[in-house]
């Protein structure tokens, strides 16, 4: 048991780690650099908008997450 | 300012706050460190999630951050996403956690990681630096607290009143109703921060605009200031590596008082469902930080950048709308302070106190409520009302070490080898390397204090545990049956 890892089981859980790496990677460099510009969406700066729709996709993933977990009988 | 709305609004903020935490009791015995220390493990969805966010909202929503605005501009926004990431891991681990606490008994983040690593001592020493950091942070939280009331009454109620007043406030339900009293009064404040900051906002909007959209704001400072849309943000220091460097840092630094909040949660679901909506909450950010950026063309004079808002709101707004925001503004820093000052004396009595004098649960339970006390008057009430200008530092020296606690969490989740010899080598040299970047060598080539340290921490903690004798083999087995319901990998092979 000591020479193993933690990892997901299924490929519902590999996509659900994916999901989350890519919302990390979003919000990182190098991603954040290509919405790094002085320009205005719906009265906001880029970045400002670019940050909620990281806010709201994290709000998606965990709902398709608990979809996944509630639905596997999981805790 | 001349009414003294602003100081009854505020004032009455308190008396319900006040109110609210003595009732949060409701009769129960609070003698035990399950009740006072987890509130029973018995929190529903909405009350974990308003107590999260209210925790994680704190007075650097209503002051810091709009100064960050008007100083460096978009810049603040690191602390949306990093927020928003902290619910991803409530949701992974928050359930987790819980289910240790539910059938190992533990209260404190400290006595999990004295339970995994079947060790007293390394449990002692991340309770008691950890609580360093923590301490800090309430005193942080309570000058700030003190300075509203001294604005709200016009200089009436000095900084050292102020905090008095504020800690007396906090010690009355703390000591009644323990976490049932923050469950509860994080739940108000949460629901007045959020109410506030909009009714300032839009109102601040429609007194710098004469609409209420955004866009008015950002069309003046793009036409103006573009300098503050974009990093490395209108001061220059923001880079691409500080930006992303802090947001992992800061998404890794699990602070006790949230472990206590998972641990008080009625059931593992009641997390996954509080940490999915958690990120919602943070437009609360929005409007506080247009007001910052309004700072910009309106307040181009201003010496401290963290007082634009108040400053804006006493040059413009109603007298109502001020005391509403220092009434906001305290409930932020309250709702921050609180938890942390519970924290400190939960897991100084349970993992420090109790194991060195070999106390009873119920002797170390109500020693964990009487400890509040001195921690509030002897420790944070003199530093708050010094004011050392080396309280920053001490801070983010304490938040950097947060951070240098990863890899007991990677090993009570993902790696059952990690031994507590290679988690305490991974911690010192983390922490040594993050303090030297923090204090003599700040931040070197932009990247965060914390990230360099986990750097170091890392390889040395695999190095170290593959080296030392792991941790007994029920014990791994007891954690990872929770960590690892399925069973463990290795290099694409599944072994249940």
């Amino acid at each position: 048991m000591r020479r193993f890892l933690v990892l997901p089981t299924s490929r519902a859980g590999w996509g659900l780690l994916i999901a989350f790496l890519t919302l990390v990677l979003a919000g990182s460099w190098p991603v954040i650099s290509w919405v790094n510009r002085a320009t205005l969406v719906m009265g906001l700066p880029l970045l400002v908008v670019w940050s909620y729709v990281i806010i709201f996709a994290c709000v998606a993933v965990m709902l398709i997450g608990n979809r996944m977990v509630e639905r596997d009988d999981h805790e | 300012m001349n009414s003294a709305w602003p100081l009854v609004i505020t004032l009455l903020y308190v008396a319900t706050a006040m109110l609210i935490g003595l009732r949060a009791r409701a009769g129960r015995s609070m003698n035990n460190l399950e009740e006072w220390g987890v509130a029973g493990r018995s929190m529903g969805p909405v009350t974990l999630y308003l107590l999260i966010a209210a925790g994680s909202v704190s007075a650097y929503t209503f002051m810091g951050a709009p100064g960050w605005a008007y100083s460096k501009g978009v810049a603040v926004f690191y602390v949306a996403v990093y927020l928003a990431y902290l619910a991803l891991v409530a949701w992974y681990f928050g359930p987790k956690v819980w289910q240790f606490g539910e059938q190992f008994g533990h209260v404190t983040q400290a006595s999990a990681i004295a339970d995994r690593y079947q060790s007293p001592a390394l449990g002692a020493l991340s309770a008691l630096v950890m609580a360093v950091g923590s301490v800090a942070y309430a005193v942080l939280q309570t000058i700030g607290s003190a300075y509203i009331l001294f604005v709200m009454s016009g200089g009436q109620i000095p900084v050292w009143l102020g905090v008095l007043l504020v800690l007396a406030c906090i010690a009355v339900y703390l000591y009644a109703s323990g976490q049932r009293a923050i469950g509860r009064t994080n739940a108000f404040q949460g629901v007045l921060m959020l109410v506030v900051a909009w009714a300032v906002g839009l109102w601040a909007i429609h007194s710098a605009t004469g609409g209420l959209s955004f866009a008015g704001v950002f069309e003046r400072i793009a036409a103006e200031h573009p300098e503050f849309l974009t990093l490395p943000g209108a001061g220059g220091d923001m880079s691409f590596s500080f930006w992303t460097t802090s947001i992992i840092v800061s998404m890794f630094s699990f602070m006790p008082p949230v472990w206590t909040q998972w641990m008080s949660a009625s059931s593992a679901r009641t997390i996954r469902r509080s940490a999915t909506w958690l990120p919602t909450y943070y437009v609360v950010i929005l409007p506080m930080v247009v007001v910052g950026f309004i700072g910009i063309f309106s307040l181009p004079e201003l010496v401290r950048a963290d007082t634009v808002v108040l400053e804006y709101a006493m040059q413009h707004l109603p007298v109502v709308l001020v005391g509403l925001l220092g009434a906001g503004t305290l409930a932020a820093s309250m709702s921050s302070s609180e938890p942390f000052i519970h924290s400190i004396s939960l897991s100084v009595s349970k993992d420090v106190l109790q194991p060195l004098l070999k106390l009873s649960e119920g002797v170390t339970a109500k020693l964990a409520r009487l400890l509040i006390l001195p921690i509030m008057f002897l420790v944070i009430a003199p530093l708050a009302i010094a004011e050392p200008g080396s309280l920053v530092m001490i801070l983010l020296v304490g938040l950097g070490f947060a951070s240098q606690v990863l890899p007991a969490f990677i090993g009570m989740f993902f790696w059952p080898r990690a031994s507590r010899l290679g988690v305490m080598a991974g911690i010192l040299g983390g922490f040594v390397v993050t303090v030297a970047f923090t204090t003599l060598w700040r931040h070197p080539l932009g990247i965060h204090a914390g990230f360099w340290g986990l750097m170091v921490n890392l390889p040395l903690f695999v190095l170290v545990s593959l080296a030392t004798p792991a941790t007994r083999d029920e014990v791994v087995e007891r954690f990872f049956r929770i960590a690892a319901p399925r069973g463990l990998t290795r290099v694409g092979k599944r072994v249940s």
